[in-house]
């Protein structure tokens, strides 16, 4: 669990893993097949919002199906910087987190009273005042939302900062952006996994009484655990804003921001680091191709992509209910693991 | 001298249900205080009370000079009391150690000292060597300690122990008792012990308090508790034995 | 003063055809604490049958109500013994995750089966009766409105003798609190879990039975519904089957309420931020237990 030193096959599959991402984008730009370097920016984006969704959701053990609030919070923030005032998409992106960590911070605090189910409902109910105030809020431009306007770049670095891809190399600085995005959320988590915060978010996951009992103010945890997600939320949603180019409610605020992280998450196995990103890759991809075999051609229209997706979905969930990282990989690439009492 | 903990006139009512009424201890810096009790007499309740889980609708409850009559739990931890459960409640998901380095961090901010505070926690309490296994995977009487472990942990300076021996084994009892016995010497930590089992209380004790209905009958030296006539009836009256 | 008046009694008649849209959620998250996603698709499942008897075989929708009810327990019994049982034992999320797949399935097969198209009852008791207007102290009462409500509590009532005055309610009621403890005395919890599961789905289905001849009938009518019906359970209070029904009434005067006298737009954020106002006083909801 929380042990810094990582096994010798599990450092390989690191390795391995990186380096298949770094160099994933490579043979596909070369033959010109920008859309599966568009599924894999979807790929990471869901997977980097999965991390994020683990610190509430897998660590502290919140029902929290809410974030999505953050991710638009984050895209709205950077766009309104872009579009009034010029700000660059990165700094706009810090100035979404900062936002959103706020936000957070002020609405979560009274909602910690809130035990289990309950608090799951306050976390769908901020979502649920958001939806209206979005489409009805002139400033963030209702309805219609904001446009960022288009800015093509000579260089590759000038592009690079300014987060605004275009031409044949578009998706491919996208899908590097993610990356990077991704990477350096999933470092940050891996700190705190291991920092005190790690401990006491499991604390409160295990038993909030009992943490309570050994010191931990459970309700200011709770607060600080899900800014954290808020934050990667709000990342992920200036990144998003940047690529689509385009900001409005029903797109940033639906509801799949967060269901399809948890999915990924469950799938992979909840509470655990890694788990988000196994869970992307494997559900992602799927319900692509899925999506390309089954929801077009002779059968497009009646949603059979949809039912193979569901009939999945359910049979991962009933043979395999820990996720898949609780697999015995180590015994199968022959890591001993720690036997119980 | 004052004494570390004293609760006065402490009445806490649930529904109909008295469940404390009007009930004063002490306990001091240096004592063992045994507080017994037929089932429903109120004891656990109490020590919800002091501990902060639950607040007396009446009286008031002072720890080291200050009222912590309506404090909460975290705060009371950090001011120097811990319990332990009568249902033992470990960090099922985490491992020993981790569960005393989540007591130890109350005190420290740094994961690496936390840890090696927790390593020797376990040592000391006898689960030296079964920090790297599941606390959900643990013995009951090795939960207990594990427990102990991690309240110790937060540098209590009084330490409130719920049936601590209940569902243990006669020797398992006996080292139960070498450990509280130790962390009162060697740790100098004060202690109020409840507990259902007498030859456990009795010798452990330099003074017990016997709580009956809610309410206190009896406040003195084991042996003179033992003597006293309403503690006797409470016990054995209705055929309740006292073992 | 009547238009408050008049908007406050529309709120209560749909808001007891929404306290039978959440007591089947009332039985499975609130008392076995078993998270559905898919129960809008069980509603709708429920719409779609009572459509399909009706455009197909001409039954009324209320006389298709025994035939829907019994075939949505038995799916009810299915969906558990088969997939909710696995994910039991483990992380609530495990079992989100199998009712979102649910939700896909069922959703879109429907949507394979007959298409997205909106579909609509035109024929039956209710439908006949829609001219029909009834004007008591000023106020005027739609009659179909007006009898589904009625129908609505009777099955409401009659659900909640079963819970809190049966045996086997009591029985229901002791496997969500303890199911060792229940097993101790001579209860299958099992057995328990697959008849809430199917009494849950069969009265959300009934619900969408009766709401057939008021609402549009298309494959992702569901969702709506299910949003609040969570909404509804958690403000009346887990455990509490009145807490429901009264929760229900309030929704629906809160949402009509607002739609005459703010917007339309908003008439759920003010029932959400009506549950979180509530939640700071009472986090445990009007009537919970737990």
């Amino acid at each position: 669990m929380a042990r810094a030193r990582i096994s010798g096959a599990a450092r390989l599959a690191l390795v391995v893993g990186a380096l298949a991402a770094i160099v994933y984008p490579i043979p596909l730009q070369l033959q010109g097949q920008t859309y599966y370097q568009t599924v894999g920016f979807l790929v990471l984006v869901n997977a980097m919002l999965g991390v994020g969704w683990n610190v509430i959701g897998g660590w502290t053990g919140q029902f929290d199906f809410g974030p999505q609030v953050f991710f638009a919070v984050g895209a709205y923030t950077a766009a309104l910087l872009y579009a009034k005032l010029g700000v660059i998409a990165w700094v706009g992106l810090l100035a979404g987190v900062a936002v959103a960590i706020v936000l957070c911070a002020v609405l979560t605090y009274p909602l910690t009273r809130l035990r289990g189910h309950y608090f799951a409902i306050a976390t769908v109910a901020i979502w649920m005042i958001a939806q209206p105030i979005g489409a009805s809020w002139e400033f963030i431009g209702a309805a219609q939302g904001l446009f960022l306007p288009v800015q093509t770049h000579d260089s590759v670095v000038g592009a690079a900062l300014s987060l605004q891809f275009s031409g044949p190399t578009k998706a491919l600085g996208y899908y590097y952006s993610a990356l990077l995005l991704f990477a350096v959320t999933l470092a940050l988590m891996a700190l705190v996994e291991r920092s005190k915060l790690g401990y006491y978010f499991r604390a409160i996951r295990d038993d909030q009484e009992a943490a309570e009992g050994i010191g931990i103010d459970s309700r200011r945890y709770k607060v600080i655990a899900r800014s954290i997600t808020a934050a990667v939320f709000a990342a992920a949603g200036a990144l998003y804003a940047f690529w689509a180019l385009s900001v409005f409610p029903e797109q940033v605020l639906e509801l799949h921001w967060s269901t399809l992280p948890i999915m990924a998450t469950v799938v992979g196995g909840i509470g655990r680091l890694w788990g988000p990103v196994l869970g992307a890759v494997i559900l992602i991809p799927i319900s692509q191709v899925m999506s390309t075999t089954l929801g077009t051609g002779p059968l497009a229209g009646r949603g059979i992509d949809l039912i193979v997706y569901g009939l999945i979905i359910i049979v991962i969930a009933a043979f395999r209910p820990t996720g898949l990282l609780s697999l015995p990989w180590g015994r199968w690439f022959g890591r001993r693991r720690p036997a119980p009492a | 001298m004052a004494p570390l903990l004293s609760v006065e006139s402490s009445t806490k009512r649930f529904g109909g249900l008295l469940a404390n009424r009007d009930v004063s201890l002490t306990v001091g810096a240096g004592e063992i205080v045994g507080l017994i009790g037929p089932n429903g007499a109120g004891k656990t309740t109490l020590f919800n009370c002091i501990a902060g889980y639950m607040h007396p609708d009446a009286g008031r409850i002072v720890f080291d000079g200050t009222d912590i009559t309506r404090t909460r739990p975290e705060r009371i931890c950090r001011l120097g009391v811990a319990r332990t459960w009568q249902v033992v409640r470990t960090f099922g998901r985490m491992t020993a150690l981790d569960n005393v380095v989540c007591g130890a961090l109350e005190r420290t901010s740094r994961v690496t000292e936390a840890r090696a505070r927790a390593s020797e926690l376990l040592e000391f309490t006898g689960l030296g060597g079964r920090g790297d296994l599941l606390a959900a995977t643990l013995t009951l009487a090795d939960k207990k300690r594990l427990e102990i472990a991690r309240a110790l942990a937060t540098r209590p300076r009084l330490l409130l122990l719920d049936e601590a021996m209940s569902g243990l084994t006669p020797l398992e009892a006996a080292a139960a008792v070498t450990l509280v016995r130790r962390i009162h010497e060697e740790l100098g930590v004060a202690i109020c012990v409840v507990e259902h089992v007498m030859e456990v209380v009795m010798p452990l004790s330099h003074r017990v308090v016997v709580l009956d209905y809610g309410v206190k009958i009896a406040d003195g030296p084991p042996e003179t508790v033992v003597r006293d006539e309403q503690v006797i009836r409470a016990y054995l009256g209705g055929r309740r034995a006292a073992r | 003063m009547t238009e408050l008046a008049q908007a406050v009694v529309n709120g209560l008649q749909m808001g007891f055809l929404y306290a039978l849209v959440a007591v089947g959620l009332a039985i499975i998250w609130g008392l076995m604490e078993m998270i559905n996603f898919a129960h809008g698709e069980f509603l709708m499942l429920g719409m779609f049958g009572a459509w399909w008897l009706s455009a197909g075989f001409g039954i009324d929708p209320l006389l298709g109500i025994v035939p829907i009810a019994v075939a949505m327990y038995g799916f009810g019994v299915l969906v558990y013994r088969h997939l909710m049982r696995r994910v039991q034992g483990g992380d609530p999320f495990t079992q989100i995750f199998a009712t979102i797949g649910l939700l896909f399935l069922l959703q879109n097969a429907v949507v394979a089966g007959f298409t997205s198209d909106y579909r609509f009852v035109n024929e039956g008791i209710l439908a006949s009766l829609s001219r029909t207007r009834l004007d008591v102290l000023g106020l005027t009462f739609g009659v179909p409105l007006l009898a589904a409500a009625g129908l609505a509590l009777v099955l409401f009532l009659a659900l909640y003798l079963l819970i809190e005055r049966t045996e086997f309610g009591l029985a229901l009621q002791a496997t969500s609190e303890d199911r060792d403890a229940a097993r101790l005395v001579g209860i299958r919890p099992q057995r328990m879990f697959a008849v809430a599961w199917g009494l849950g789905a069969a009265l959300v289905a009934i619900a969408g039975a009766i709401l057939v001849n008021f609402f549009a009938v298309y494959p992702q009518v569901g969702l709506q519904f299910t949003v609040l019906a969570y909404a509804i359970v958690a403000l009346g209070g887990f455990g509490s089957i009145l807490g429901t029904l009264l929760a229900a009434l309030l929704v629906g005067v809160i949402q009509s309420v607002t739609v005459v006298y703010l917007s339309p737009a908003f008439k759920d954020a003010f029932v959400f931020a009506s549950y979180l106002l509530i939640g700071l006083f009472r986090p445990q909801g009007l009537f919970g237990r737990f």
